[in-house]
């Protein structure tokens, strides 16, 4: 691994090659683009905004919703390049992923870490300087937690490994929030509590369509260690305690009936999909709950923030 | 399996026969606007209060007194109701389709994922064409109206046809194989924009249509005269007219109906060069046997479309033409979304994976 690392390092000392390498990154910027995932950021940065729209009664000042904005896109954007990286090699192997940009060979692993690294200094930058230092150390604890602790270490080694990474990817609403308010708020971690549930059910069904792929390149997802029936079952409890747990924003007070409807709404289709997986699956089940848990995690932010303009709690 | 494949079979063959009967309706409906028969039953969903239309010497006198400001056509009477019996068909069928789906997709012995939203979707849409189809008659063919009802059948026909497409993917390719490469991967998002611009561009020739503008413009390739400062946008695009008795033949002055021929003549430019370049852009770059046929049946049916407006232009709206003219805008969005559908990414991410 280090030697790797040594060998994809050396080129950016020589300039010659980064007049070069600046040139192919123009040329080829959608390589770059498809890199950083740019749909789950999306996702990431709705959740965030949601994360400032609640932290404070009333509009947002954009001085600071759009550096806020903008600097967790990049850091995000960052992590995401740095999963592309560090995941080549197996990539090259998986049938879904062995078209990404860098098996491919459409940009070089060099390029890929000099872009990554670049877009998150610049994120941190804009993040320490127009929003608050809390919020940018909070935005690279999620990128280090996402591209090295979950990405490089967890999961090649636990099946656990997506139940506690996904500390990484639910952490948005909270940097939304400290954005705003420069310190941690109870409200903020519920958000947090909330993506850190649904990502375990999100990310099983998705894992169990491309168990095979997992398997072969000695990744331990859940449904490879511990078989397709027990994660169906697992997925089935989590979504169980999802719907349990997005019940906490009503009941604390933080948002509307029409939070608590939208939720509960959502979370019974997705106990739906879940029971579906479990009991009657059809060839295409596991791919239809993972798209549908996206639209879900997608729908339920909306309907915070509809909540929380058009029917403000004292 | 074999209970599935029998199911998927007769489940296509519904798509299939309804996509057909779609095409006739298309073309009925605007053969019924071309002659003028659009009014020709005063009434809905009846003919001068018949199941068919008014025939005998008695029953004519009969419906001229019940509808005293309509004297009966019996050939407008005919195609409207020709239309709107085909028309009529063709909702019970997609009706049996959704009920269909619904069955297949919650039978316990079913393998496959049968699309359930999308059939009922369509429903929905046909049922909402119903209604249109109603307004044409009952607000006096209000430009508004007609073209929504243009809009509402093509929305129909692509909405069957996306449906036939993902029938037959099922079973084939559960996965979802991909067909495109990284060079390919951006016609993607093209061939989207290229669905948008057209489909704005078919709005503009039913509201060319509706607004009785199509012989406002006599001479190729833009207008006759000076007609860069007969351009009036004021009202020409109002989608809300002043109220009439009667929108036939069209309530708007000469230089509103030029703008709008003028404004479809420009749209043809643009999408006829847009398409052009992305089908050859896609059939150069494609490695693929059925993304390069796509790619050259879309240039085709473009040639034919431009060939057939210039067409209406020449010969001053033949009726064959004319009719023609609105079929080929059908099969070239179909030809589009068969063209996107082929190049559509499988982009579903996690952050995890």
């Amino acid at each position: 691994m280090s030697k790797d690392i040594n060998d994809t390092m050396s080129p950016v000392i020589n300039a010659d090659h980064q007049v070069f390498s600046m040139s192919v990154m123009l040329a080829n910027w959608r390589a770059y683009y498809d890199i950083t995932k740019p749909k789950v950021v999306a996702l990431l940065v709705l959740t965030a905004l949601v994360g400032m729209s609640l932290s404070v009664p009333g509009g947002l000042p954009w001085q600071l919703l759009l550096p806020a904005m903008l600097g967790i896109a990049l850091l995000s954007s960052a992590a995401a390049a740095i999963n592309h990286i560090v995941d080549e090699k197996i990539d090259t192997v998986m049938g879904r992923t062995h078209n990404r940009p860098l098996p491919e060979g459409r940009i070089s692993a060099t390029n890929a870490i000099v872009f990554a690294t670049s877009i998150a200094l610049l994120g941190f930058i804009i993040l320490y300087a127009l929003v608050n230092p809390l919020t940018a150390f909070l935005t690279l604890a999620g990128l280090v937690g996402y591209s090295f602790v979950y990405t490089m270490y967890l999961k090649r080694a636990t099946p656990q490994n997506i139940t506690i990474g996904g500390l990484a990817g639910a952490i948005p609403p909270l940097l939304g929030w400290t954005a705003m308010t420069n310190e941690i708020a109870p409200n903020a971690l519920l958000l947090v509590l909330i993506i850190f549930t649904w990502t375990p059910p999100h990310f099983w069904a998705l894992a169990i369509h491309r168990k095979d792929d997992y398997a072969k390149v000695n990744i331990p997802m859940l449904p490879v260690t511990h078989g397709v029936s027990f994660t169906k079952t697992q997925i089935l409890l989590y979504t169980v305690l999802l719907f349990v747990v997005c019940l906490l924003p009503y009941l604390v007070g933080m948002s509307n009936w029409l939070y608590l409807v939208g939720a509960c709404s959502l979370n019974l289709i997705f106990f739906g999909y879940a029971w579906q997986l479990k009991f009657h699956a059809k060839e295409e089940t596991a791919m239809a709950t993972f798209k549908f848990s996206i639209i879900h995690l997608m729908l339920l932010f909306i309907i915070l923030l509809l909540d929380h303009y058009w029917l403000p709690m004292s | 399996m074999t209970e599935n494949n029998k199911n998927t079979r007769t489940l296509r063959r519904l798509v299939l026969t309804s996509l057909l009967l779609a095409i006739v309706v298309i073309g009925l409906g605007a053969y019924t606007r071309l002659t003028h028969a659009g009014l020709g039953c005063p009434d809905w969903p009846t003919c001068y209060g018949l199941l068919d239309v008014p025939q005998t010497s008695a029953q004519i006198a009969a419906a001229e007194q019940a509808f005293p400001q309509r004297p009966v056509e019996p050939a407008k009477a005919w195609n409207e109701m020709i239309h709107r019996y085909f028309a009529g068909s063709l909702g019970l069928l997609i009706a049996a389709i959704a009920f269909f789906s619904i069955k297949l997709r919650f039978s316990k012995s079913a393998r496959i994922r049968y699309p359930v939203v999308l059939p009922l979707f369509i429903l929905c849409v046909v049922i909402f064409q119903a209604a249109l189809g109603m307004w044409t008659v009952t607000l006096k063919l209000m430009p508004i109206v007609v073209m929504g009802h243009l809009l509402g059948g093509f929305t129909t026909i692509c909405l069957l046809f996306l449906l036939y497409l993902r029938i037959n993917a099922k079973g084939i390719n559960a996965q979802g194989a991909n067909l495109v490469d990284g060079q390919l991967k951006k016609y993607s998002s093209y061939a989207l924009l290229g669905i948008t611009i057209l489909t704005a561009q078919i709005a503009l020739g039913g509201w060319t249509s509706s607004n009785y503008a199509a012989m406002s413009c006599v001479e190729l390739p833009i207008c006759q005269g000076d007609w860069l400062s007969d351009l009036t946008f004021e009202q020409s695009f109002d989608l809300i007219p002043p109220s009439k008795d009667s929108y036939e033949f069209g309530h708007l002055a000469h230089n509103e109906r030029v703008t709008i021929h003028v404004a479809h003549r420009l749209g043809a430019i643009i999408t006829g060069v847009f398409l052009a370049w992305l089908a050859i852009m896609v059939f150069l770059k494609a490695r693929n046997h059925s993304i390069k046929s796509a790619a050259i049946i879309l240039l085709s049916l473009l040639i034919i479309q431009i060939s057939l407006g210039v067409s209406n232009i020449w010969f001053s709206l033949p009726l064959k033409v004319a009719v023609a003219h609105n079929l080929v805008a059908a099969c070239l969005m179909l030809s589009l979304i068969t063209l996107a559908y082929k190049l559509r990414k499988n982009s579903e991410e996690s952050l995890y994976e």
